[in-house]
């Protein structure tokens, strides 16, 4: 059992090291507040921790696993403390909940490194990438809220995603 | 399914970015096993994921890493009352590790080498079974062929109902020779080539029955026919039947100048 921890406190250490970077960075346009980033980043890697032996190789990159981790975790601390701001402010919409989540905006978030890769992409593709990886939306969050199909949202990724390929140096 | 169209909806984009519902995802994993493709599209999706944000990476503070190691730190030691770790296996865990990824390395390249030496296989699976193919309908034609030979003596040059008239070479063709084989009972005219010399495309040999003098048309041929060949019928009467060299499809009177073999039928 020692030995099994062993390997998993150096096996995260490597993780953290490699990783902890994208996943802040995913975190924080999530939540966008940095103590509450901190907060998840933590609880993500003490989540990896724990599941470590669910994770299975067939089914994906290891990246692709944490990053889920990550982002369901965001997704679901920002949705959180929506749903008990709602009950302070009973009858606003979830759209004023959107934009009360700007709010939480610091300071240059948005700007960094991502406006320069996306640059390229078609208005409609940016809109996308943008509001799933660094807005924290979910596909059908972003479909019901912009009455965008959910096959529409699906295949503009696609597209978005294949044209970064080459902007990224994937081959 | 077409594996095309499937990736174009974007399944697979939808797939790493874990938005799936249970099912959906277990659909799709199993595609994956199934399609090597699909897992090469999904390796690039992911890694296009990955660069997107590792180029929008933020750098957390420091102090998240030492609180996070020592809570975990201390979880395994109340958890597990760890004895003091060893170097050895941390050398020992090292050592696991780039035996394992030896391990999967090898095995991705054996499993290349087997899929490319089990498509070769199938291709000459596939050739095998063409020739195979080939060879039986050779050996169907063969075998009609004797068949039809085996009738054609049977019926014909055995029967003694048919009269063999000998067809001798005219000074034109001194080496030529055929035989027809005729019922004059039931008008059956059969051609047997013995030795006729090859023509142009644009030629073929006639066969002409002698009735009253007067020369009657028994069918075209070519010069190069194995076996029996059934002719048109001819009525009682032929005296004797000869061929001519015609243009192709005949002509109805024989060019005389032409005339290859000649031989009356023997009256008996």
């Amino acid at each position: 059992m020692s030995r099994l921890r062993g390997k998993d406190r150096l096996a995260l250490e490597y993780l953290y090291d490699h990783y902890s970077g994208a996943l802040y960075g995913a975190i924080l346009r999530i939540v966008r507040k940095e103590d509450i980033a901190d907060e998840v980043l933590q609880d993500v890697f003490l989540k990896i921790w724990d599941k470590f032996e669910s994770y299975d190789s067939t089914k994906g990159k290891l990246f692709t696993w944490i990053l889920n981790v990550a982002r369901n975790q965001a997704i679901d601390k920002t949705r959180s403390r929506e749903i008990s701001k709602e009950k302070k402010t009973t009858g606003i919409d979830n759209v004023v909940n959107r934009i009360d989540r700007s709010e939480y905006l610091e300071q240059g978030i948005d700007d960094i490194g991502v406006k320069d890769i996306l640059k390229n992409l078609p208005e409609e593709q940016r809109f996308v990438v943008e509001h799933l990886y660094f807005k924290g939306y979910t596909q059908s969050e972003l479909a019901d809220e912009h009455n965008i199909p959910l096959g529409t949202i699906k295949t503009r990724l696609r597209l978005a995603m294949k044209q970064l390929r080459t902007t990224l140096g994937v081959t | 399914m077409n594996i095309h169209d499937y990736i174009a909806t974007g399944i697979l984009e939808a797939y790493a970015l874990g938005e799936l519902s249970e099912r959906e995802r277990e659909e799709v994993e199993k595609n994956l096993a199934q399609y090597p493709e699909l897992r090469e599209e999904l390796a690039r999706v992911e890694e296009t994921q990955e660069r997107l944000l590792m180029d929008a990476a933020v750098t957390p503070k420091a102090s998240i890493k030492t609180n996070l190691f020592a809570l975990i730190d201390k979880a395994s030691s109340t958890e597990a009352k760890v004895v003091a770790m060893p170097s050895s296996s941390i050398r020992l865990w090292k050592y696991a590790a780039a035996a394992s990824v030896t391990i999967a390395l090898i095995a991705s390249l054996q499993a290349y080498y087997y899929w490319n030496k089990w498509r070769a296989s199938e291709t000459s699976l596939t050739e095998l079974t063409a020739q195979n193919q080939r060879m039986a309908q050779d050996y169907n034609r063969v075998n009609q062929h004797l068949d039809k030979m085996e009738n054609d003596l049977k019926n014909v040059v055995n029967n003694p109902a048919f009269k063999r008239v000998m067809m001798m070479g005219t000074p034109n063709a001194p080496q030529s020779m055929a035989y027809v084989y005729w019922n004059e009972s039931s008008k059956e005219v059969y051609l047997s080539i013995q030795s006729l010399k090859q023509l142009s495309k644009d030629n073929q040999y006639q066969l002409w029955a002698i009735i009253d003098g007067k020369p009657v048309d028994a069918g075209v041929f070519d010069g190069d026919v194995a076996g029996l060949l059934k002719m048109k019928d001819i009525a009682s009467g032929a005296a004797a039947f000869a061929v001519t060299i015609e243009p192709r499809g005949g002509k109805p009177t024989p060019t005389l100048e032409t005339m290859q073999v000649m031989g009356n039928v023997v009256k008996v």
